[in-house]
């Protein structure tokens, strides 16, 4: 299998509208065959949606295809996941996502925007979404709004990104930077190739309207270069740390912290399969302990 | 689909509309009914989250009138059933929702709401 050396990415200009032509253009024109892809559940997270009580209700922030929507599995019905994503023609696929006839439902919206009552859900999963976003300050902003969507007395909350450090099985490797002086906890911006070698769609199909022929072999398979940022071990943490902070959550375990009543819990933070992840489990406190 | 589980979580968000964003009004909407699987424990589970009023108001516009205006304090089946078909089988799948305060429109298009806002919007 060939190794990608994936290039560098040049963030220009206002971010949002970098993220607009580098992200979500590419999503739309690539929904189809991304989706193809993109069907297996990782374990963390199937196990992350087993483990919620009945009655919980939750946001998929980025949900993509849909593809965590129907879980879990065993259970259909007891837990109730709402999608959020920017491509339309991905969440035309989403609603069907289960293949159950049931539909699934979801919005076309912004992960750095709070379309709903704010902690209204009880849990909240951002997979493979944060990475998408061109800025530290964005990326932040993102862990904010999820920590700011679920109850802030039993939220729960599980983020995954792509990690620098890929394992064996990865098609792909990041461009050597050692020279270039990284620092900790800095991740690297890079653009990743799609390649859609299948039939071309959108304007091509017009042009050759009467032919059901295949395209011309001479046509090239097009590309499309998505912007990521790739993290670095810690880089996570220490982003939702920072998220935290900002809006005024502990993260140490104890509930008589002096001064706070409210925090989070980092239930776990690791590596799985080229992917950092972090859960978090929200607490507010009753009343002021130590009297 | 917006379906009123859905409705029932949303707020305008538009810059500097804050105050009386909740519940967002349907107009011109076209109604699917689709039916859904029944569980007692999930809409029990559920039932501490729902906004009562903004429900049973907005049911009653799409033309369902079997919640009782207040929240009942003993739930029985019937009244789960009722629930069940409100917040899960009532689907909108084209029209729009109107923010009570701002008068933001948010479109429903192929039964999916769009409540992207433009960059000026954006608070």
């Amino acid at each position: 299998m060939p190794l990608t050396v994936l290039e560098a990415a040049r963030v220009i200009g206002n971010p949002s509208v970098y993220e607009d032509e580098n992200v979500h253009a590419i999503y739309e024109e690539i929904a189809e065959h991304f989706s193809s892809t993109r069907y297996k559940p990782w374990p963390i997270i199937a196990s992350f949606l087993s483990s919620l009580p009945c009655g919980f209700i939750g946001l998929d922030s980025g949900c993509g295809n849909g593809k965590y929507l129907p879980l879990p599995a065993d259970r259909p019905g007891e837990v109730w996941t709402l999608g959020l994503d920017r491509s339309g023609n991905l969440l035309q696929i989403a609603r069907a996502a289960g293949a159950t006839g049931v539909k699934r439902e979801v919005l076309r919206g912004d992960v750095l925007e709070t379309c709903w009552r704010k902690g209204v859900f009880d849990y909240a999963i951002s997979i493979a979404t944060i990475h998408h976003l061109a800025t530290e300050k964005r990326r932040r902003c993102a862990v904010k709004r999820l920590l700011e969507a679920v109850s802030p007395s039993h939220g729960r909350v599980l983020i995954y990104v792509w990690a620098i450090e890929q394992d064996e099985l990865s098609k792909r490797k990041v461009f050597d930077s050692s020279s270039g002086g990284v620092a900790p906890h800095k991740g690297k911006d890079v653009v990743v190739p799609w390649v859609l070698s299948k039939e071309p769609r959108g304007k091509n199909k017009n042009e050759s309207k009467g032919h059901e022929q295949t395209p011309p072999d001479n046509e090239e398979p097009k590309v499309y270069n998505r912007y990521y940022h790739m993290f670095a071990k810690g880089e996570l943490r220490a982003l939702v740390e920072e998220a935290a902070k900002e809006l005024n959550l502990s993260i140490t375990m104890e509930q008589n912290a002096e001064g706070r009543s409210r925090g989070l819990e980092i239930v776990q933070d690791g590596w799985e399969r080229s992917n950092y992840y972090v859960e978090l489990k929200l607490w507010e406190s009753i009343k002021p302990r130590g009297f | 689909m917006v379906r009123l589980i859905t409705h029932n979580l949303l707020a305008c968000h538009a810059k500097d509309c804050n105050t009386n964003n909740f519940p967002l009004e349907f107009k011109d909407i076209q109604l699917e009914i689709r039916e859904a699987e029944f569980n007692s424990d999930f809409l029990k589970g559920f039932m501490p989250k729902l906004e009562w009023k903004a429900l049973v108001d907005t049911a009653r516009q799409l033309g369902d009138t079997s919640l009782p205006l207040e929240q009942p304090e003993m739930v029985d089946d019937g009244f789960l059933k009722s629930l069940h078909h409100v917040l899960l089988e009532i689907h909108v799948e084209e029209g729009s929702m109107t923010c009570p305060n701002c008068k933001h429109v948010y479109p429903i298009l192929n039964g999916i709401p769009n409540m992207l806002l433009a960059e000026h919007e954006i608070g």
